[in-house]
């Protein structure tokens, strides 16, 4: 298994996908040989000097800490350091939605936690040990941080983290629903929580019959009618950005506070669980016998 | 057509953008000229005044329902209007309710807030009829048919494509990659968040020739291969969103959110003429992943490309424009 590159940059950068394919080669795929870093440098885009979210080691140290964590099950890492990374990087989405943080992130600071989480083990199927490309540079669902970050955004309620907790925990939960625009809605998100914290949906089978369930409804109803929510005040977040100089690092044990944005509406959450808990009753799930 | 389990309207509300502000640090607003949304276009231009620190936006709205919505034997009750903002590439999902200008008229108006830190690139703008039909809450009965597009950093209300240009000598380019390509006139960049054509200042005079004004041969050469880059950029813009899809278990490919479901939608219709747009996806994708078709297929690739860049008419104007030129140096 890889180490981190020779030269580790001190601060995050914008790596341009054309640039990644260099440094994304069949020996890091394969999770054997990475790169030295020092070229790399000379081809990303620097962040600006003052800004001190951009400062790589408490990063570095916290996928540190989940290497050693979780190291005999390294799924449940993605629970753990999702909200920590999420508190730790704080970024309006506006930046989150630029994938060449999330490149630099995935190539330059830490290609051994990309490779120690997701190297796949060989199977009939796929003779060779691999990492998926798309965990280093890909679709803000796939890559291997800015899933992480886009899950605990979604899923927080206000500065709640708990909820992150809980769908970062089930994998066929963030793996389905990531990409799906139903989980714009912030009440949805929150009521989807509700129903796996409750089991009334566990499996990846439940998750996709229901989420397809609420995706076809959601073609002829508007959710925002049905569980309205609050609108953001951006100064919340913004306050919590300029917070992240003098912020001092997130715990280990203890989940981290977020931005101090109002929580999603309970009536809202309420209606949208029982909406659900219905639509779930009736929805065609494969492998289940109907009247069940 | 889709069908609905229950009474709709059966024409589409008609969304215009009336006014557009900015708000800007310092607390003041701006209010930015008609010229920063076209009707026509359905588009809405957020960087036109120059700004690149406002906060948020304010976008005025009015939207006119089909009639009927107010029939006394109307299907639904608690006719509710709202305008709702998405944008697939920061998840963004925010509703406003609109309030109806005059009792029992058709109009209704009000203003959607857009955030910049919640944006990158475009946000799209919708409106919904809501009611309550058959006992249920929420369904919809009427929405608009086309979103309009709200573009936070565009200078110009236009939707199409947007693409970048970028000019920089390949041989000496702090962009590493470029310098592999020293000898071609331009190459084209998808992998960036909007497509960029890098234009090589080392070819002597191709800055001058593509900074060519007025009406002389030169330009209209300039429009001819100003088609022929748009003609390269379309081609492999579509390559690569076919390349890049998601798929569905169950249900086949789904669209890109971003730019690239733009391009797929504008061009599939003429890749696979005749069949829905998610029909056309589907059948492209199995053409290049399954075992033959994806060769035949290039022609019709290439002649969406053609068609977009408007070649046909730029060769036509070269051609007549050498033509005179030589019956000029004959008489």
């Amino acid at each position: 298994m890889i180490t981190q590159p020779d030269h580790v940059p001190e601060r995050l950068a914008l790596l341009p996908a054309s640039a990644v394919d260099t440094f994304l080669t069949e020996e890091l795929l394969r999770g054997e040989q990475v790169h030295g870093g020092i070229d790399l440098a000379k081809v990303v885009e620097e962040l600006p000097e003052d800004d001190a979210r951009w400062w790589v080691e408490p990063i570095r140290s916290l996928v540190e800490d989940a290497m050693f964590e979780f190291r005999e099950d390294r799924t449940r890492a993605d629970a753990w350091l999702a909200p920590r990374l999420h508190a730790t990087l704080r970024l309006t989405r506006r930046e989150a939605a630029d994938k060449r943080l999330w490149n630099h992130l995935a190539l330059a600071v830490a290609p051994d936690y990309v490779a120690w989480r997701h190297l796949r083990e060989p199977t009939a199927r796929h003779p060779e040990r691999r990492i998926a490309a798309e965990r280093f540079r890909g679709p803000a669902d796939r890559q291997c941080f800015s899933r992480l970050w886009w899950a605990a955004e979604l899923f927080r309620n206000g500065p709640d983290y708990g909820p992150v907790e809980i769908a970062c925990g089930n994998q066929d939960l963030i793996h389905t629903v990531l990409r799906l625009d139903l989980i714009d809605h912030r009440p949805t998100a929150q009521a989807l929580v509700r129903l796996l914290e409750r089991g009334t949906v566990t499996t990846g089978r439940e998750i996709n019959g229901l989420s397809a369930a609420i995706n076809a409804a959601g073609a002829t109803l508007i959710y925002d009618v049905l569980a309205p929510d609050e609108p953001r005040n951006p100064a919340r977040l913004r306050e919590w950005i300029d917070e992240a100089a003098s912020a001092p690092p997130v715990g280990r044990h203890e989940l981290p506070e977020g931005p101090d944005e109002d929580p999603v509406p309970e009536e809202s959450v309420d209606a949208l669980t029982a909406y659900f808990t219905e639509l779930f009753e009736t929805a065609p799930i494969r492998g289940r016998k109907n009247g069940d | 057509m889709k069908i609905y389990p229950y009474k709709r309207l059966n024409r589409p509300i008609t969304l215009r953008v009336t006014s557009v502000s900015l708000r800007l640090p310092d607390g003041t607003r701006d209010r930015l000229e008609t010229t920063a949304y076209s009707t026509q276009q359905q588009a809405v231009a957020l960087g036109i005044a120059g700004h690149d620190d406002w906060s948020s936006a304010t976008i005025g709205l009015s939207a006119t329902l089909p009639p009927g919505a107010d029939a006394p034997d109307a299907a639904w009750s608690d006719l509710r209007v709202l305008a709702v903002l998405t944008d697939g590439e920061t998840n963004v999902r925010t509703s406003t309710e609109l309030t109806r200008d005059t009792e029992n008229g058709r109009d209704w108006s009000g203003s959607v807030e857009v955030l910049r830190d919640d944006h990158l690139g475009r946000a799209s703008l919708a409106v919904y009829a809501v009611g309550t039909v058959d006992g249920v809450r929420g369904r919809s009965i009427a929405e608009t048919d086309r979103s309009w597009v709200v573009d936070t950093v565009s200078d110009e209300p236009v939707r199409g494509l947007r693409l970048e240009v970028q000019k920089a000598s390949f041989s000496r380019s702090s962009r590493d990659w470029l310098r592999v390509y020293a000898d071609a006139p331009w190459v084209v960049d998808t992998s960036a968040r909007v497509p960029t054509v890098f234009v090589n200042t080392d070819v002597e005079g191709v800055m001058g020739l593509l900074d060519s004004k007025g009406s002389g041969v030169d330009s209209k050469v300039r429009d001819l291969l100003v088609a022929q880059m748009a003609t390269d950029v379309w081609t492999a813009v579509f390559h690569s969103a076919i390349g890049d899809l998601e798929v569905e278990p169950g249900s086949g490919p789904v669209f890109p959110t971003d730019w690239q479901g733009e391009v797929l939608r504008e061009m599939l219709p003429d890749v696979v003429p005749g069949v829905h747009v998610e029909e056309a996806l589907r059948q492209v994708h199995r053409r290049r992943t399954g075992e033959s078709g994806w060769a035949e297929l290039q022609t019709r690739i290439h002649y969406a490309a053609v068609r977009r860049a408007e070649a046909s008419r730029a060769l036509g104007y070269v051609i007549r424009a050498l033509e005179q030129m030589n019956r000029e140096s004959e008489t």
